[in-house]
């Protein structure tokens, strides 16, 4: 299905179907069937590499941000040795602007734990731990509570199906940490240790989790992993934009008359999902600008939106990127150096603290945004803002200070008039 | 005071340490499952929490100051975490936690004096889409605040009750 | 071999040992800026000063061999980022640009330190680190000019009483986190973490403990700023006006390498010295204490007791007593007791002397506290050179035998051991006795002797001492001494305030001289009013003589010492005692 046809996509990761999160109502609407398809008929699926081959081909753009073809990252673990091999999934939503993966946990957890059980038989996993963000305790709940019920009923533990292939199944809690949401912090953090992002290399497939190859994916790029298996990799790569298939978990919030979370195909045009699936800016107003896909990625002038549609290589034509699908959209109202200042305030807040750039860079550009804010600023402050981006931008252990860089870079540049409005008039001549 | 794990914690502990093959990763569910008990994670907490592991008390206390969840001195009966990050902001979320500031009668990161009730600014708690938002002692979500719903929930909290999980549904795409 | 290119330049390394590119740019003699890299512990790669710009050269998958441009030369595939060379791995073919080849490099490495500095408070003037401080050189090298942060600095606790000896200023802090990783890997106690996140964070030891740790100290060192200083020495001197001389530890049996550092002839405080085979770079806690012993209660001419009661004598006169009371007694009545505590040259002059004037060969015994020492760098034995008394053949003594010997003894004469403060004599034993010791410190026993003679400490002479490991090193003299002159003994150094202080002005102090000689200096006193013939003219020559003389000390000389860093003894063979 194309872009163009998403008006009549019928959901298939959430679909409109009553109590799916509870295992009976999922296994009767054919819930665990792929599982048992990819560990039982050996003639459609010879080994876990075949598994492997078939996610490649339906590139599956991890969902979490970074976009990177699920099946390709699960190529890279190393073979089997007899020794633990874990998969990581990463829960741990705190990117503004992103709320998608708690409908996963609340309305049909069973997909992301099929999703989870395939994507480890394909990579010979022995554990599996979900890694939920702390503050959503009612879905920890959840979550082991569908996890319970599928060890009960023998889809997780030992010999499953009756096959030779075990696996275990951990939920862990995280505490309130941004930084644990980059894949190598979150296995710092799973090691019971600070949230410190590792230094890449080594990388997790050849040292993740206690010194074992480690594979890590976003909770609904594994959910995907289901419908690849069941209707095939041709029908996920046919659904939505070319290179970025498949159907996406929209998160829609801001100055909208329908905030929410919609299952749509990639690749749907932009204004169109503000005006047409959101309903449509608030109070009449006007749009001004809109952040695609949570606050790390750069924010788009409403003029720059016409034939821009919500997939990776559309997003890039015009600067800014896919990332978590978290669209935030911002009315004529909106005070841009009040917002630049408060997605500073939280980069600053969530840095780690390992590497100086990111330390220091993330308080420095608050405080300087704090100054412009109140009125303070000059306007070299703003060419100095965007001096210290380009000094953080790729210097560090992990994408944080890009994530901060960013935001502050773009938005200065593509909102200048209103940054240098809010500056005092500066008595020498600017050049 | 001093603070103590009963049999039946230490039973929990004993299953939280058989997930891992070590015994570190255990420091963050053993913390939450302290603070559960305690209410908070002072020092004297995190160094049970150290003993009982049989880890660093330095280690203990890096993880407790590094997680903001983690409460580092005793906080109100509730903790009311107002969001203003981004979504939030725009939907009017410093206008809540002003209005909640000046019902209470203290500022964010302070207690009420008969310690009923703290305030905290946060970071996305991942609702943006239900705008303005609060999160109440590391626990129930409360969605589209308004004034009223600010009020009738400091009403509820007083009287010892928990507010209701508030099931949010994902909205019937409208096709025009 | 496989080769990397620097700047320009083809280095070959070895790909066994050779593994980070850091370091193999520093062993060199080439320089990159770094803060938190350390040789002996794991890289956290986490200040980013070390950048560089690395590529590698592409392989044809099919032929394996290297693709060429135009040119000729092999193309090169640059890393899209720039790479920390601290934990970049060597490999054949690799070329990296470092600032001093590149622009980029330049920049990225000014803009770290700028990111460093803003936060970091303008200290310099009241901070001990100044003169010594990485952070400071590499800023003047490589770090912008002047600041652009014109807003307000975190603040954090300053003056906090970390430790009983460590004293931490949170503000300098630029969590480079080596002495977190020094708690955890080298010294094990994992006191330090940090706490706190982003730049709010700063080490800090659990709530309610200090940083007691048996080698906290070392932290002081490794600490690239002024965030970790040592409280002892807080504000006591700046680095500039002391002068900084290589030494051996003479607290216990390691014969951990040190560096005295002296101002106006008194030692200000004890650093440890990079040896890979002893020490590394580290040394315990209560060896850098050590330094009081060679400034406060010293022995300063010779003492004689009159009346039961010691009066300040004469050197003239000290010798005199003993040359008479040797005289007069018989030989079977004298003892001489050597000691552990006392250089190889010490002893070998008193064996010298024993043999000479009562045809025996001097007797000591160990000083060892079972259960004091640990696997790392305190051991049970308390003293720098028992393994010395042994390779010499002097006659090893328990307690009980000593304190038997001494009470039948007439003529005790005892090199510089605190014999009665470690409880192996009693006033008692020395009742039948003239009794003369050798000394440096006042002690319990030295107040007992009927005549004290000062010597020279391990900081004010140059001489040997074989570790419990059987490794003999040697001191270089860092104080003088009343007839010593840092101009003449061209061993010692001189530091700006010696070249250019006279003794009218205020930076010469004569009390911090001592009044003592060294012991080849007493031995040739002794020998010409006794007629021995002995004339030594300074320790390096004592040494080339107990060289050729000893099969246990064969190759030994100051020179080689000095070349190979002390040299193992352990495959020559003993002495066997005569």
């Amino acid at each position: 299905m194309s872009s163009a046809d998403w008006k009549n996509f019928e959901p298939v990761l959430i679909p409109n179907t009553k109590d799916l999160h509870k295992i009976d109502v999922y296994q009767k609407n054919g819930g665990y069937g792929a599982l048992k398809e990819v560990l039982t008929d050996k003639k459609k699926w010879e080994g876990p590499k075949d598994v492997v081959n078939e996610v490649k081909a339906a590139n599956i753009r991890g969902r979490g941000g970074a976009g990177f073809n699920a099946g390709l990252k699960w190529s890279f673990m190393p073979p089997a040795d007899g020794k633990p091999r874990y998969l990581a999934c990463n829960g741990d939503e705190s990117e503004p602007g992103t709320f998608k993966d708690r409908k996963i946990f609340e309305y049909n957890p069973h997909v992301f734990i099929e999703g989870a059980l395939i994507a480890a038989y394909a990579m010979e996993i022995t554990s599996i731990y979900v890694y939920i963000r702390g503050e959503y305790i009612d879905y920890i709940d959840m979550m082991q509570k569908a996890i319970d019920d599928a060890y009960e009923k023998g889809f997780i533990g030992k010999s499953i199906f009756g096959t030779d292939y075990s696996v275990e199944f951990y939920v862990h809690s995280g505490a309130g940490a941004y930084i644990c949401g980059e894949e190598t912090s979150m296995l710092e953090s799973l090691e019971g240790k600070r949230g410190y992002p590792r230094v890449k290399p080594p990388f997790p497939a050849q040292k993740g989790l206690w010194g074992r190859p480690t594979t890590i994916n976003n909770i609904e790029t594994l959910a995907h992993v289901v419908s690849v298996i069941n209707k095939g990799a041709s029908w996920f790569s046919g659904i939505g934009a070319e290179n970025h298939p498949g159907p996406v978990l929209y998160g829609i919030s801001g100055h909208v008359n329908r905030p929410g979370v919609y299952e749509l195909p990639s690749g749907v045009p932009v204004l169109d999902l503000i005006h047409d699936v959101a309903g449509g800016m608030r109070n009449g107003k006007e749009l001004k600008a809109v952040i695609p896909g949570g606050s790390s990625t750069p924010v788009l002038r409403a003029d720059q939106l016409d034939g821009v549609s919500m997939d990776s290589d559309s997003l890039r034509e015009v600067g800014t990127m896919m990332g978590t699908a978290g669209m935030v959209i911002m009315d004529e109202d909106t005070d841009m150096v009040d917002v630049l200042w408060r997605i500073a305030h939280f980069y600053h807040h969530e840095s780690c603290g390992q590497c100086t750039p990111c330390r220091d860079g993330t308080g420095w550009l608050e405080k300087i945004l704090l100054k412009i804010k109140n009125g303070e600023g000059e306007i070299k402050d703003l060419d100095l803002l965007l001096d210290i981006t380009t000094q953080m931008e790729g210097r560090t252990i992990c994408a944080l200070a890009d994530a901060a860089a960013w935001p502050v870079r773009h938005t200065i540049n593509r909102f200048r008039d209103e940054f240098e409005a809010r500056c005092k008039k500066s008595v020498h001549a600017v050049a | 005071m001093t603070y103590e794990f009963d049999d039946n914690d230490l039973k929990k502990i004993e299953k939280i340490k058989a997930k891992y093959p070590e015994v570190m990763p255990a420091t963050l569910p053993v913390l939450w499952l302290a603070q559960n008990k305690f209410g908070h994670v002072e020092p004297d907490v995190q160094r049970l929490v150290a003993h009982t592991l049989d880890l660093p008390e330095a280690h203990v206390h890096g993880v407790a100051t590094f997680y903001t969840q983690y409460y580092k001195e005793k906080k109100g009966k509730h903790v009311l975490d107002v969001c203003t990050c981004l979504s939030c902001q725009l939907c009017g979320g410093y206008d809540m936690l002003n209005y909640i500031e000046d019902k209470l009668g203290i500022k964010a990161g302070e207690t009420t004096d008969d310690g009923m009730f703290s305030v905290e600014e946060v970071e996305c708690l991942g609702a943006c889409g239900y705008a303005p938002m609060l999160q109440v002692t590391n626990g129930k979500y409360v969605n589209h605040l308004t004034e009223e719903k600010v009020d009738k929930l400091i009403e509820t909290l007083k009287e010892g009750k928990d507010p209701e999980y508030e099931q949010i549904r994902m909205p019937l795409r409208k096709v025009n | 071999m496989p080769e990397v290119i620097i700047d320009g330049n083809q280095f070959e390394f070895d790909s066994d040992k050779d593994g980070s590119l850091l370091q193999f740019i520093l062993d060199q003699g080439l320089e990159v800026p770094f803060f938190c890299y350390h040789p002996s512990m794991s890289v956290p790669a986490n200040c980013r000063q070390c950048m560089v710009k690395v590529g590698t050269p592409v392989k044809d998958r099919e032929t394996g061999e290297y693709e060429l441009d135009d040119d000729g030369k092999r193309v090169i595939r640059w890393f899209p980022k720039m790479q920390t060379s601290c934990n970049t791995q060597l490999s054949d073919g690799m070329v990296v640009h470092t600032q001093e080849t590149d622009k980029l490099v330049e920049r990225a490495q000014k803009d770290t330190l700028e990111f460093i500095l803003a936060n970091h408070p303008l200290d310099c003037p009241i901070c001990d680190q100044a003169g010594e401080c990485p952070l400071q050189i590499q800023t003047y090298k490589y770090g912008p000019e002047g600041s652009r942060f014109e807003v307000k600095k975190v603040h954090k606790p300053k003056r906090v009483h970390l430790g009983p000896r460590v004293t931490l200023d949170a503000e300098r802090c630029i969590n480079c986190t080596r002495c977190v990783r020094f708690t955890d890997e080298i010294s094990e106690s994992k006191q330090l973490t940090i706490v706190q996140r982003g730049d709010k964070n700063y080490p800090v030891a659990a709530p309610g403990r200090e940083f007691d740790d048996a080698y906290s100290m070392n932290t002081i060192d490794l600490c690239p700023v002024g965030a970790l200083t040592s409280t002892d020495f807080r504000f006591k001197a700046r680095v500039w006006e002391m002068n900084q001389t290589p030494s051996i530890d003479i607290s216990n049996g390691k014969g951990t390498n040190i560096d005295l550092w002296t101002r106006d002839n008194l030692v200000l405080r004890i650093t440890p010295r990079y040896n890979e085979d002893v020490n590394d770079y580290w040394m315990p806690d209560v060896s850098r204490n050590a330094y009081k012993m060679f400034n406060e209660n010293r022995v300063s001419r010779p003492s004689q007791k009159l009346d039961n009661e010691q009066v300040q004598s004469s050197w003239n006169n000290a010798f005199a007593t003993l040359a008479e009371q040797i005289e007069k007694t018989d030989n079977e009545k004298i003892v001489f007791v050597g000691s552990p505590h006392a250089s190889v040259e010490e002893n070998y002059l008193l064996m010298i002397l024993s043999n000479l004037l009562a045809g025996s060969t001097p007797v000591f015994t160990p000083h060892i506290i079972d259960g004091a020492g640990d696997n790392f760098l305190l051991t049970d034995d308390q003293a720098p050179n028992t393994n010395g008394c042994r390779f010499l053949g002097l006659d090893e003594l328990s307690k009980k035998d000593l304190s038997g010997k001494i009470k039948k003894a007439e003529l005790v004469i005892l090199l510089n051991d605190n014999l009665m403060g470690r409880d192996v004599l009693t006033a008692g034993d020395f009742k039948n006795a003239f009794f003369t010791m050798f000394a440096t410190n006042n002690t319990v026993t030295s107040k007992e002797a009927d005549l004290v003679i000062p010597i020279t400490t391990a900081a004010e002479h140059a001489a040997s001492y074989i570790n419990v490991d059987k490794r003999i090193q040697r001191t270089v003299p860092a104080k003088e001494t009343k007839y010593s002159n840092r101009r003449l003994d061209i061993e010692m150094s001189e530091g700006r305030l010696d070249r250019y202080g006279t003794s009218f002005d205020n930076w010469v102090t004569e009390e911090n001289k001592v009044d003592c000689l060294p012991m080849w200096s007493i031995t040739n006193e002794l020998s010409d009013i006794l007629g021995l013939n002995i004339t030594y003219k300074n320790s390096r020559q004592i040494m080339s003589e107990i060289a050729e003389q000893s099969p246990a000390f064969s190759g030994v000389s100051f020179q080689a010492m000095d070349e190979q860093s002390g040299i193992d003894l352990t495959a020559t063979k003993h002495t066997v005692k005569s």
